[in-house]
């Protein structure tokens, strides 16, 4: 067994805010090492709460959270976490460039007065060329795209070298490409045995990068490999009636999907249900082998 | 000629402008430095708040015979903590948190005024009185602005990434809190030696005006907070040394003097001022009909 192997247990968390509202009641899941795990709930089913519980924003009123087996405190202190903030919570007009956000990543590691060594520029470097985004290193944080913006944030993580990596919403915004690319850096970490966590509301790509999942609302509801839990009963109950569902006439659905389509959408992108599980109507044949590959990755 | 010359020299000729001028440009660097920091924060109207609240400090202090500074300092920091404790126990929002705190304390102070006549000039408190500073007033204006330069030069990169992104800070183990009390206790700090050159009245200007302009200068934050010191030294010195000549209060001139400054950036910035981002904008229209050759990598 590897000396780096992580491990995330939430173990029966429960949290209430002083204004008396309970966000979170006995949730519990736990990720092993080598990862990618979509976060899936409606908005205040207690996602962000999950993750500053994760983070120990917030200490939880029952219930704990352990990283390797330690308290979220003394994790935090070996930068064992990461977070890749939303758009949203960014201010993109604060007078930094890309390199200053990237080597923010490295404070933890650094001495009392933050000054850089070689080694931290070093990183950062690295950072930034796996992300292509080395060229923008000078670029002032307001002047990217969507996707290079999410693709800083993403490149001071990995500077910082979490284990665990917490990604909040990374495509919305994003171009495919980007996505793409995106999705391939975060299997690359998977590779390297980190826990990548990702809460999304693009339901319809879930099932393409993410091995895992955990359903939320206010508690876990359900979590483990994507086949067995992202399923159309299981996002019903999830979403209650939120979800937007689109009823297809037979005449409009093929016979190899068995003629038993169903669309759920959150906001963005459709979940396509069809006989095997889920659809990808660009591409059947790849998505077949997707489908498989994904059950051996778990395997 | 040698007559326009020699008239130049005058207020050197006086011990009392000589101090004016040096104290006003220690306390206008010293705002200059944090002002990057209260802008980006967006704690200009803590930042009023609390130049408000120091008053009944100071009146309390001069009736006790105790420094001034320490009584100003205490009454900020009681100020700052009565706004947090409203907030975290009640649903009044900040703003008018900050309204009711900061109008109580001011009330206070010009209350004990009144019961209290002996040896205190309100108009000193509320516009400053630099001319008339007594040395052991200096002392305490060297000894903020000192711990406030030592203070920011060892720790600027943290607090800069507390204002940029809190969250960051606290997931690299960074102690937040800590954080957040050390800027609002430099906030308080620098209020109290403002206080001295240019009143309470006018010491949000001290704070905010240099960082604003110097904002709009550069996309840096190294750079801004040097700009902005550099900003509060010149400013203060020359504004202090015209109040001799045009006989006018010693922190209008400066004020205004900043003012200036701020409204020729506001104007001829070289990026972000007003007539580059019209220019910016014609250039935007003329290339959506005749697109860049570098729209690819800019995706």
């Amino acid at each position: 067994m590897k000396t780096d192997e992580v491990s995330l247990d939430v173990e029966g968390v429960s949290v209430a805010y002083p204004n008396g509202h309970q966000a979170l009641s006995d949730a519990s899941f736990r990720l092993g090492a080598g990862t990618i795990c979509a976060l899936v709930g409606v908005n205040g089913s207690g996602k962000s709460t999950l993750f500053k519980s994760i983070m120990g924003f917030v200490n939880p009123t029952a219930g704990r959270v352990r990283i390797n087996g330690m308290p979220v405190k003394e994790s935090l202190k070996k930068h064992l976490v990461a977070y890749v903030p939303q758009s949203e919570d960014v201010d993109w007009q604060f007078p930094v460039s890309v390199w200053d956000v990237v080597m923010m990543g490295r404070y933890g590691a650094m001495n009392f007065m933050r000054i850089p060594r070689a080694a931290d520029k070093a990183q950062v470097e690295e950072s930034l060329r796996r992300v292509s985004m080395w060229e923008f290193r000078d670029r002032q944080i307001g002047e990217l795209s969507g996707g290079q913006k999410k693709r800083v944030f993403l490149a001071r993580a990995l500077a910082q070298g979490g284990r665990v990596i917490l990604l909040d919403e990374p495509f919305t915004g994003v171009d495919v490409k980007t996505e793409e690319a995106i999705i391939a850096l975060l299997h690359e970490l998977r590779k390297s045995g980190a826990i990548i966590f990702v809460s999304t509301h693009n339901l319809g790509s879930v099932p393409e990068f993410c091995d895992q999942v955990v359903l939320i609302n206010r508690t876990v509801l359900a979590y483990g490999p994507t086949a067995d839990v992202f399923t159309a009963q299981n996002l019903a109950a999830a979403f209650g009636g939120v979800l937007r569902e689109f009823q297809f006439e037979r005449s409009t659905i093929q016979s190899h999907d068995g003629r038993a389509v169903t669309v759920l959408s959150d906001d963005e992108r459709p979940l396509v249900f069809g006989k095997d599980g889920h659809l990808e109507y660009m591409d059947r044949g790849k998505h077949e082998e997707l489908l498989r590959k994904r059950r051996e990755e778990h395997e | 000629m040698t007559e326009f010359l020699q008239s130049l020299t005058v207020p050197f000729q006086y011990d009392y402008m000589i101090r004016a001028i040096w104290v006003s440009a220690l306390v206008g660097g010293a705002c200059g430095f944090l002002s990057p920091f209260v802008t980006l924060k967006g704690w200009s109207l803590m930042g009023d708040a609390l130049s408000h609240a120091v008053v009944p400090g100071v009146v309390i202090a001069y009736i006790f015979g105790f420094p001034f500074a320490l009584g100003a300092f205490i009454a900020g920091l009681l100020a700052a903590g009565a706004m947090a404790f409203i907030r975290a126990q009640s649903r009044i929002r900040e703003d008018a948190t900050i309204g009711i705190v900061f109008t109580s304390f001011f009330a206070l102070g010009l209350v004990l005024i009144s019961l209290f006549p002996s040896g205190m000039d309100l108009k000193t408190i509320l516009y400053g009185n630099i001319l008339a500073i007594a040395d052991s007033d200096i002392l305490q204006v060297i000894g903020i602005s000192a711990a406030t330069l030592l203070v920011i030069a060892f720790k600027w990169r943290d607090l800069m990434l507390y204002c940029f992104d809190p969250n960051q800070a606290r997931s690299l183990g960074l102690r937040a809190n800590v954080l957040h009390i050390t800027l609002l206790a430099l906030l308080a700090a620098t209020c109290v030696a403002a206080l001295q050159a240019v009143g309470a009245i006018l010491v949000l200007a001290m704070l905010i005006t240099p960082g604003a302009t110097a904002y709009l200068l550069t996309d840096r934050f190294g750079t801004m907070m040097w700009l902005s010191a550099a900003l509060g030294v010149a400013t203060s010195l020359a504004g202090a040394y015209a109040s001799y000549y045009i006989n006018g209060a010693t922190g209008g001139c400066i004020v205004t003097l900043q003012t200036l400054v701020f409204l020729a950036a506001f104007v001829f910035a070289p990026k972000r001022g007003m007539l580059a981002s019209r220019r910016a904008m014609r250039t935007d229209v003329f290339e959506i009909n005749q697109p860049r050759m570098d729209a690819n990598e800019r995706q």
